[in-house]
């Protein structure tokens, strides 16, 4: 019996064999095209630090879909989190005590966010499309609020090096705090009970609430877990640039959405894996640096993308109702 | 001698290599009511379908009116005066009543406009004529399901219905309002209707009825006037067995699990006291809106009750939430399995585990093996015919998933088991299976709590009895001194009063 | 008779109403500047590309779907029109908006597509297709902003119904591109309220397989609401082409958010099924007054997208909440 189950691939596991062969195929593809402005270390270390931070939101939307509902609001928790942290440093001088400080004010807004998101979600059962749709223009506009417009900077010079430094070898830290919090989520989501409960949740709510699970506190749990993403990714984005601003990174919201989807995230909820979502965050990088280098217009990337996320819906529905009239026919 | 209305002769239906109706004759008479009956699975809603034009038949042929009717579509059968009302009415709660009523007869009529005037003429017309009173103007989102009913039937006998199919139309109302359904039903019937009403519940056929048609297995067992159907004929030709039910005489404990003293919830039940000793299975019974659910609801916290004591193994507990309920592991299968029993494209291993996840949490993960073995062993014990526990469950028959249901909370060692409608839409083996399984836990300890309406169900499976009838309780009864004819006497009783 | 007026003044289009005069009285207290007449001419020049965009997404959400897509839509349609005419010297107004009412509907045929046809979720093909029209925009066609409108087109901006001069001797003109979304919004309200089709747009929202029982052929409403929807996109991009009297390919991006807000303040479940042409108007209206009066009322200009978002979260919250204790009172 065992043994059948190994060749019987389940679908995320073929989801992911045919993500990591794009990635292989953009590498050979682009090595072949432009072996010396690809394999530079330059644009790898580029990659590198562009990547960790819309793969860390779309961990945070990822969650939120699973759950069965959707964060739209990610980016502007992100920026957020960030301006807070960057007026917390700027108010308490440039020191190690300072930056730890500013981070934390981060980690904390994004989590209020959170639970500001789920309580609305969760208890007074406003679909979680408008509520972090609403939740992206208060936050935002908060940001704008504190920063009267134009960019804080002056921020502390070792507060770059979270995402321009590399802490071991030539890692770059932005990797391994990826690497870190893939980890960690990957953790939270298969091997807790929470893990099980927000995709049982996700899956059929109403099920979840007859069988015991308190359905608030896991919306809640989601929506914090997502809103820290988001404040992860504002510290990335905001050590990136070393200065915070309201309106960073607007692209991301579209683009986190496209890389769960491509990961195998299903967006009526239930399912959906960290590795999945991190394979497609590469392919994505990859495809966007091989653009930079072949020095197509950088609009292309944003019509690309569309055509993407179209196209992986259509063939994901198109296997699906293939498989029901299989069963049908059965 | 009455006109034939629709004629049906040896009908078969055949989807891919399953044999969904095999030769059934059917035939419904003007101005007459026709009970289709028949265990689930049976073919009753192929028929119908095929009656209303969803399906075509494989083979046999349908007179209307004496016509032979070659290809019946929906919109042919619909001409021909022919009317289903589903059992989700298939209304649109965000119109109003009047809209609702009148929008078919437009849409049929191929009218481009939308006239609010005659809609509303149509609507008070067609709601005189079944001696419904609803304000037209009023949105169908606020009326009761009762009153959804009515506007689903007032919509049918607008298009000069001559044949009106009701799918179950009684389980989602109170005893009342069946009485006022079954008024109106016999109204139309004097107006020379012909009604076809599918529904397997002993006593309300009875009541309703002038002939009866009984399908198992996609075949026509059974046919004729009620006066031809004695009780016994009428089940054996349902389940087509012998009745060899014994009653459940557990052995006498005085050991209480569950203590409930004048428990009560405003506007649902009130004063409902009982006791569950050790080897018990309690059964608890009422007709919709009585207040049987609402007992279940309240003992797993959904909507907990605000008045009363309930007692666990001596000691008093309260009641608030799910969680409370689970924490002092009371189980809950709920009455729909389809949408709060089932994690329909999860794995039978995680609906197994669903309830009990905590306990798979060891040193830091979720031990999936142990939850593989655990599923393993409930699939072995319970009876359930599956052969990979990582399957999603919707691949399951009726019975085995709702064995699995069970087995989801027998896994938290469940103190207290409360089952509502447990064998709904559960073929008779796994029915059977189920019914053996429960006794087998009552003996081991666990307090078991069948709420049903299914009377034969409860009467030969509960040693202790309780009837609910508009949220009062007739106090706990003992099966033994009871007849499943008193019983049945007992729940319709007063409803036939009012 | 009496319950009916009772009825009436509790529906959510009356209580935005009262927020909407209440809200104006407290603006007229603290600055009488807004008393005058002229504030409804600056009103109704803020509002008039929303409105239209309004009643395209309140059809839309009634349905039970979700448009994001419509301004990269505007912008696709009405850009690349403004460079065929600029490139071929088509000094016509028909020709501008012709042109890009089809190039409109062909979005909307592509978002009819994957809803109706491949049942995709109506979000994620919007947010989809509106990547791709905006990439498209500004990959293909260019960045560049045009101001070179061509006299005949732009002689349409500067038709005035009527003006006004007040105290000051400041002379306010109302734009006769008004006509456009008043126009629209009285169609809207005939379509959906009186015709067959209208009604089954309601009817799809408020349960799709019902509405397949009933009779109405849902794929096919569903391809007219997207196609429609398209449409009125880009006569929604062309007028603002036309007001502005400026051709830009991304800046009516982002106005989605604003557009769904004041949709559903107006009273439309975002769960589809309910709402109307008046409620949507109130609604457009009731975050125009916020975002055009906050500075009159002296809060700080960067503290008026907060305060926006703040009200839009308790306006779709109000909403949700009464929406909600519908589904849940007692029964009659």
């Amino acid at each position: 019996m065992k043994r059948l189950q190994i060749h019987t691939l389940t679908k995320d596991q073929k989801n992911n064999i045919i993500l990591v062969m794009l990635v292989l195929l953009i590498f050979l593809l682009m090595t072949i095209l432009s072996p010396r402005a690809f394999l530079r270390p330059a644009n790898l270390k580029g990659m590198a630090v562009q990547f960790p931070e819309f793969g860390i939101l779309s961990f945070g939307m990822m969650i939120a879909m699973i759950s069965g509902g959707i964060d739209l609001s990610l980016v502007g928790i992100a920026n957020l989190s960030s301006i807070v942290a960057a007026v917390v440093m700027l108010q308490m001088g440039d020191s190690v005590f300072s930056i730890v400080l500013g981070i934390l004010a981060a980690l904390l807004i994004g989590a209020l966010c959170g639970v500001f998101n789920g309580f609305l979600i969760g208890y007074l059962k406003i679909p979680a499309m408008l509520v972090t749709l609403c939740g992206l223009q208060l936050y935002s506009g908060l940001g704008l609020a504190i920063t009267k417009g134009p960019a804080l900077t002056g921020l502390p010079e070792a507060y770059g090096e979270i995402a321009n430094g590399s802490l071991i070898g030539e890692i770059p830290n932005t990797v391994l705090i990826f690497l870190v919090v893939a980890v960690a989520v990957a953790y939270l989501m298969r091997s807790t009970i929470y893990g099980s409960h927000v995709s049982f949740m996700g899956t059929n709510e109403v099920a979840s609430k007859y069988s015991g699970i308190n359905n608030l506190k896991v919306t809640m749990y989601t929506y914090i877990v997502s809103g820290l993403m988001g404040s992860i990714g504002g510290i990335l984005i905001s050590s990136h640039y070393n200065s915070a601003k309201s309106d960073y990174g607007k692209s991301y919201t579209l683009l986190t959405l496209l890389i769960v989807v491509l990961g195998g995230t299903d967006p009526s909820g239930g399912k959906g894996n960290v590795l999945g979502v991190s394979l497609a965050v590469i392919v994505l990088q990859m495809i966007s640096s091989a653009f930079n280098i072949l020095r197509v217009n950088s609009f292309v990337k944003t019509f690309v993308w569309g055509l993407i996320l179209i196209g992986i819906m259509l063939i994901s529905r198109i296997i699906d109702t293939r498989e029901k009239q299989e069963r049908r026919t059965q | 001698m009455s006109t034939s209305f629709l004629r049906m002769e040896s009908i078969c239906k055949n989807f891919g290599g399953v044999k969904a109706l095999q030769n059934v004759d059917f035939e419904v008479h003007a101005g007459e009511i026709h009970c289709l009956a028949g265990e689930n699975g049976c073919g009753k809603s192929t028929l119908i379908k095929i009656i209303s034009g969803a399906h075509q038949a494989s083979s046999g042929s349908i007179f209307i009116e004496g016509e032979e009717e070659r290809r019946l579509t929906p919109i042919g059968s619909i001409k021909k005066g022919i009317q289903v009302i589903y059992q989700d009415f298939a209304i649109f709660p965000n119109l109003s009543v009047a809209e609702n009523i009148a929008m078919n007869s437009a849409l049929m009529q191929g009218k481009k406009r939308m006239d609010w005037k005659a809609a509303r003429a149509m609507a008070l017309e067609a709601m005189a004529k079944i001696g419904a009173h609803m304000d037209p103007d009023m949105l169908v989102e606020r009326l009761s399901v009762s009153n959804r009913q009515m506007v689903a039937i007032c919509r049918a006998i607008l298009n000069d219905a001559k044949l009106l199919i009701l799918d179950e139309p009684t389980t989602a109302l109170t005893s009342y309002e069946v009485s006022m359904l079954y008024e109106i039903l016999r109204n139309l019937k004097a107006k020379g209707m012909a009604i076809v009403i599918v529904n397997h519940k002993l006593e309300e056929i009875y009541e309703i009825a002038d002939r009866l048609t009984i399908l198992r297995n996609g075949e026509n067992v059974a046919t004729g006037p009620l006066g031809e159907f004695s009780r016994s004929r009428f089940i054996h030709c349902m389940t087509g067995r012998e009745i060899i039910d014994s009653l459940y005489e557990p052995e006498i404990s005085a050991e209480p699990i569950l203590e409930v003293q004048a428990l009560g919830r405003e506007g649902s039940f009130s004063d409902v006291s009982f006791t569950l000793n050790k080897g018990d299975v309690l059964g608890i019974t009422g007709l919709l809106g009585s207040g049987r659910g609402e007992i279940g609801d309240a003992l797993f916290g959904i909507y907990p009750a605000d008045t009363g004591t309930i007692a666990l193994h001596g000691k008093p507990i309260t009641i608030k939430s799910i969680k409370d309920a689970t924490r002092h592991h009371i189980g809950y299968v709920p009455e729909d399995r389809l949408t709060q029993g089932l994690f329909l494209t999860r794995s039978i291993m995680d609906n197994t585990v669903a309830a009990s996840i905590e306990k798979y949490f060891v040193k830091g993960r979720l031990d999936e093996e142990k939850m593989d073995a655990v599923t393993w062993e409930w699939i072995k014990r319970i009876g359930c015919v599956a052969s990979d526990s990582k399957a999603p469950i919707r691949t399951l028959s009726g019975g085995n998933a709702q064995k699995m249901v069970i087995a989801k909370w027998m896994n938290i060692n469940p103190s207290v088991l409360i089952l509502n409608g447990p064998t709904v839409g559960v073929d008779i083996g796994s029915k059977f299976d189920i019914h053996t399984i429960l006794h087998e836990f009552a003996k081991a300890g666990v307090g078991v709590i069948i709420i049903s309406d299914d009377l034969s169900e409860l009467y030969y499976n509960c040693n202790k009895l309780l009837v609910m009838e508009g949220g009062r309780s007739s106090g706990l009864m003992d099966t033994k001194t009871l007849t499943e004819e008193g019983l049945a006497s007992l729940l319709h009783g007063n409803a036939l009063e009012k | 008779m009496r319950t009916q007026i009772t009825k009436s003044l509790t529906t959510n289009e009356a209580i935005v109403v009262y927020t909407i005069v209440a809200l104006s009285l407290a603006i007229g207290f603290i600055n009488p500047a807004f008393r005058e007449f002229s504030t409804a001419i600056t009103l109704s020049r803020a509002m008039l590309v929303t409105l239209i965009f309004a009643v395209l997404e309140m059809m839309v959400i009634v349905s039970g779907g979700i448009d994001v897509s419509f301004p990269a839509i505007a912008c696709f349609s009405s850009y690349a029109t403004l460079r065929l005419i600029l490139a071929f010297d088509i000094d016509s107004v028909f020709f501008f908006y012709a042109v890009a009412g089809v190039m409109g509907i062909a979005f909307g045929l592509v978002n009819a597509f994957l809803i109706a046809k491949m049942e995709l979720p109506a979000l994620i093909a919007t947010l989809g297709v509106s990547s791709v029209a905006n990439g498209a925009t500004l990959a293909f066609l260019g960045t560049k902003e045009y101001s070179n409108i061509p006299e005949g087109i732009d002689q349409l901006s500067k038709t005035f119904l009527f003006s006004y001069t007040n105290s000051n001797g400041i002379t306010f003109q109302m734009t006769s591109l008004i006509l456009i979304p008043l126009v629209l919004l009285i169609l809207a309200y005939v379509v959906l309220r009186h015709t067959m089709l209208g009604r089954g747009i309601y009817a799809i929202g408020g349960d799709r397989f019902a509405a397949r029982i009933a009779g109405f052929n849902v794929t096919r409403i569903q391809y007219i609401i997207y196609m429609t929807a398209g449409f009125l996109a880009a006569v929604g991009g062309v007028t603002y082409t036309i007001l502005m009297r400026q051709g830009s390919p991304q800046n009516l991006m982002g106005s989605e958010m604003m557009v769904i807000a004041a949709v559903v303040v107006g009273g439309t479940r975002i769960t589809g099924g309910h709402g109307t042409v008046f409620g949507t108007l109130s609604g457009v209206l009731l975050i125009a007054i916020v975002q055009n009066n906050l500075i009159m009322v002296g809060v700080p200009t960067h503290f008026q997208s907060f305060v926006v978002g703040l009200i839009i979260v308790l306006g779709t919250g109000i909403t949700s909440i009464r929406a909600k204790r519908v589904a849940n009172s007692s029964k009659v």
